[in-house]
């Protein structure tokens, strides 16, 4: 841990001093090309110093000795003077309670390289010899894995560990029609590293099986018709959908920038089958895909209730935004690498399971679509969110009918979430992407089925 | 620290280990960072990072690492390491290192001048208070990076930059008045650049700037299809720089290893074909500010033009992607494209358009293997009888993105040159709006 140069000075009116270490594996397999195969380990020791309302920010790549830390706890402490010359302001309280504790990851002995090339050869293998006529496979596998030494002027002290694993699995063929590339894509991920999941064939064949049947669908896929829709978004969906509907727009330092969730705290901005939390590190007694025990400043994380049976219950806070906007720190400030500072993240954001069945859902819907994949989302200050559909199935009659091609879902998240009318009982987790903002980060999402109504891009 | 020794030392490890072929790759970079945080400055920061990569392969089994700690001790333990993980790897004969590059490139500022930062974000800050009152600047950059690379291959190749330059970026969102009275945010938008020479314009100025943030004042009020233009239509699109660019990256991605080596390229027969308008033309630029013209694979990136009136004109896959599917090498830089500019006014242009949309980026997943996509438009304007007129919201556009590139129909005299790209605005025709 940081030892030294953590005390708050005249100088200083708040300190924190961080050992990071970023371990990440990846290796890409093209129709059983091994294409990339790449280990890396960043690590490094980072001070922020706060003084007379300002902060000055300083890293290092090391081990994190005695000298480097000195020297950027010196570092961070010029520039946080050194801003001074924007004139006066008011110093910040950041407010909160100071954690000490170690959380460690233990899982399986890691996978070496030669096991990791074994697996996915036996995938490619497998796909090969399953689906002869797939025109070409891909399978990604990585990990990574984040130490945190922390220390602060406050009294924390702690450690905290984040590991999670993926698993890429993707199929090419020939649009029916016209021939042209088709594929799709199965994401796969697990808290851990690529030990801690089951990446054997005879594990996958049914998720692969399903992939396989929905490629051969979407060869056959009819274009969507664009306007608003009647949409039953499966469970893979939810998770995205409250990420990037209502996650982003309740974080701490997006509420401050002007979001339209900034006025909104207290009003229903959703159906009241509706509940939505960024959960810190337990759900069910379970701990969770990324559990967050104390975050990158030193506070205690815990769970944040960010809509309470379709009211705005609460935002995502550092100390900096609890403090600006009146609330309590929820422990949600995460840097990613080393050289990066702490900004508001959500950690595990997901929607409430209900009481509905997806098949019921489904049956229910006269005329709209089931939305099954999707591919990455963005949101907007103003709630309007969108997130890419890779696969997703017309609805006629209460029953399934063509595959539609790509195509994207948008609207405004509170007049999505208003129109909810159905929340499944079941529960999806996902931790395969990244959530991205100034800098990218690891986190998990996850959710039921919904049916509500939303705009779908097509002709 | 002598970059060169150290990955001199890290190429006599991989050789100790027994490696037929290695590359390392040592790179220290120092970034000093002046931030701004709703619309006041907020952080100064001072990064350094180091990075060391190597490549080796035994036997055409393949491995690379990459590692902060440049100690004598982590290289010898790297390459063992490395020779471990490419020992599990499959042989694979199209792996090989570059032979006899040689490149030494030294430009721009290599000092932080903290006198120049600070006056840039009182620029920026300024600007805002004068122009653009209403608008917040939610997170502001102005930045001074120095960037000292050197790449050795075990084929005698040595490449080494050191480059230095300023960046400067703003993001944020307006807020005001709707026609109801009630308060309402704008999206919110972004742009930025690099430059060698911060005092040589204020930055506010620069890289489209103050137009996004002008932009934004004026997109608090907003509408959709429906009341805008009374329900679905097939339009035109007037592209701005900013969206141009992500429509070009698609392109880019096309003529790429992946694409190339899995058969998804839509282009791998079609070099010296016309597979867009006759009006784009699309060249590097790998002297753009922070960029080396070398390749990441140890190649020296001569200029390069991509589209020559509309003709694909190369495929660029890395020397593994040509070894792998007999095409020709065609080394690039990290970044450095610009797109020519046009003969026609951007006025004219969008005085042309009878219905559609100023589009100012474009949000939407990658698109489908076959070019196939749909996104929001964002930071976009109606255009009706060639007036533009109110903000659009919750508005899709529906489309192929090479079916676009084909269907350019002008492109504007204007540019925007952010230093990475330099793109002019596009009018597109036959775009499905929902």
């Amino acid at each position: 841990m940081p030892q030294t140069g953590t005390t708050a000075t005249a100088a200083t009116d708040y300190l924190e001093t961080r050992r990071h270490e970023l371990r990440k594996m990846r290796m890409l397999m093209i129709d059983g090309n091994l294409t990339t195969n790449l280990r890396s380990l960043e690590g490094g020791v980072s001070a922020r110093a706060h003084h007379g309302g300002y902060w000055g920010f300083s890293s290092v790549p090391g081990a994190g000795g005695p000298e480097q830390v000195a020297q950027v706890v010196h570092q961070a402490r010029s520039n946080a003077q050194a801003m001074g010359r924007f004139g006066a302001r008011s110093t910040l309280a950041l407010p909160g309670d100071s954690y000490v504790g170690e959380h460690r990851f233990s899982g399986k002995t890691e996978l070496t390289p030669a096991e990791c090339n074994e697996r996915l050869q036996a995938l490619h293998s497998f796909c090969k010899q399953r689906y002869p006529d797939v025109r070409s496979t891909r399978f990604l596998l990585a990990d990574e894995h984040h130490s945190k030494w922390l220390t602060t002027s406050r009294g924390g002290q702690s450690l905290s560990s984040i590991q999670r694993a993926l698993c890429y699995v993707t199929l090419m063929s020939n649009n029916a029609d016209d021939g042209s590339p088709i594929e799709l894509s199965h994401p796969i991920s697990w808290k851990g590293s690529a030990a801690d999941g089951d990446l054997s064939p005879e594990h996958l064949a049914p998720q692969i099986d399903l992939l396989y049947q929905h490629l051969q669908a979407k060869r056959h896929a009819v274009p969507a018709r664009g306007g608003m829709q009647t949409v039953v978004l499966a469970p893979a969906l939810a998770g995205m959908l409250a990420h990037e509907a209502m996650g982003h727009p309740c974080e701490g330092d997006i509420v401050l920038g002007g979001a339209v969730t900034a006025g909104l705290l207290g009003q229903r901005v959703a159906s009241e089958l509706v509940s939505m939390v960024d959960i810190a590190h337990t759900w069910k007694g379970q701990e969770v895909m990324m559990p967050v025990y104390v975050d990158d400043e030193g506070s205690p994380a815990r769970d944040a209730v960010l809509i309470d049976k379709g009211v705005l219950s609460g935002f995502m806070h550092s100390r900096e935004t609890a403090e600006r906007l009146g609330q309590a720190p929820t422990g949600s400030a995460r840097a990613y690498a080393p050289g990066d500072e702490p900004l508001v993240r959500m950690r595990n954001t997901v929607i409430l399971p209900g009481t509905s069945s997806l098949d019921t859902m489904v049956a229910g819907v006269d005329d709209g679509y089931l939305l099954v994949k999707t591919g990455n989302g963005q949101a907007d200050s103003t709630t309007e969110f969108m997130f890419s559909v890779t696969l997703a199935y017309e609805i006629k009659g209460g029953k399934l009918g063509s595959a539609i091609r790509d195509t994207t879902v948008s609207g405004s998240a509170i007049k999505v979430l208003q129109s909810v009318d159905a929340v499944s009982d079941d529960m999806h987790w996902d931790a395969a992407g990244y959530c991205g903002k100034k800098q990218p980060m690891v986190v998990s999402m996850g959710g039921p089925a919904l049916r509500a109504r939303a705009h779908l891009g097509g002709q | 620290m002598n970059l060169q020794h150290i990955a001199e030392q890290a190429l006599a490890a991989l050789r100790q280990e027994g490696a037929d072929a290695s590359q390392a790759t040592v790179n220290t970079s120092a970034l000093t960072e002046l931030n701004i945080t709703h619309s006041e400055p907020s952080l100064l920061r001072s990064t350094q990072n180091h990075k060391l990569s190597l490549v080796g392969i035994w036997d055409g089994r393949k491995a690379s690492t990459e590692l902060s700690d440049l100690s004598p001790q982590s290289l010898t333990a790297a390459a063992r390491a490395l020779r471990g993980d490419a020992a599990a790897a499959p042989q694979d004969t199209a792996h090989a290192v570059s032979s006899g590059q040689q490149t030494a490139i030294t430009r721009g500022p290599m000092e932080a001048d903290l006198g120049a930062l600070t006056d840039a974000a009182h620029d920026i800050l300024d600007f805002r208070v004068k122009a653009t009152p209403t608008m917040n600047i939610e997170e502001g950059a102005v930045s001074h990076i120095r960037s000292e690379t050197q790449m050795l291959t075990s084929g005698g190749s040595h490449l080494q930059s050191t480059l230095g330059w300023y960046g400067v970026s703003v993001f944020g969102t307006a807020r005001g008045p709707g026609p109801d009275g009630q308060m309402r945010t704008s999206s919110f938008n972004y742009t930025g650049g690099e430059t060698e020479d911060l005092r040589a314009a204020p930055a506010s100025g620069r890289f489209g700037i103050s137009n996004m943030m002008q932009e934004l004042t004026r997109s608090v009020a907003t509408q959709g299809v429906a009341e805008c233009f009374g329900g679905k239509f097939v339009g035109d699109v007037v592209l701005t720089p900013m969206a141009v660019a992500t429509l070009l990256g698609w392109l880019q991605g096309q003529v790429g290893d992946m694409a190339l080596i899995s058969g998804s390229s839509m282009y791998r027969e079609r070099v010296g074909e016309m597979v867009a308008s006759p009006l784009l033309s699309l060249a590097s630029r790998f002297d753009a500010p922070g960029v080396a013209a070398m390749s990441a694979d140890g190649f020296v990136a001569p200029p390069l033009q991509l589209l020559q009136a509309g003709r694909l004109q190369a495929l660029t896959p890395t020397l593994y992607g040509s070894r792998k599917t007999g095409l020709a090498h065609v080394p690039t830089a990290s970044n450095g494209w610009e797109l020519a500019a046009g003969a026609t006014p951007l006025a004219d242009i969008v005085r042309g358009v009878p219905r559609g949309a100023v589009v100012g980026r474009l949000s939407m997943g990658n698109p489908a293997a076959n070019g196939d996509f749909s996104g929001i438009i964002k930071n976009s304007f109606a255009i009706d009888g060639g007036a533009v007129g109110t903000a659009l919201s919750e508005t899709m556009i529906n489309g192929n993105v090479a079916q676009m590139l084909r269907d350019v129909v002008a492109v504007s005299t204007e540019r925007i040159d952010t230093g990475g790209w330099c793109m002019p605005w596009v009018r597109v025709s036959g775009l499905h709006f929902s």
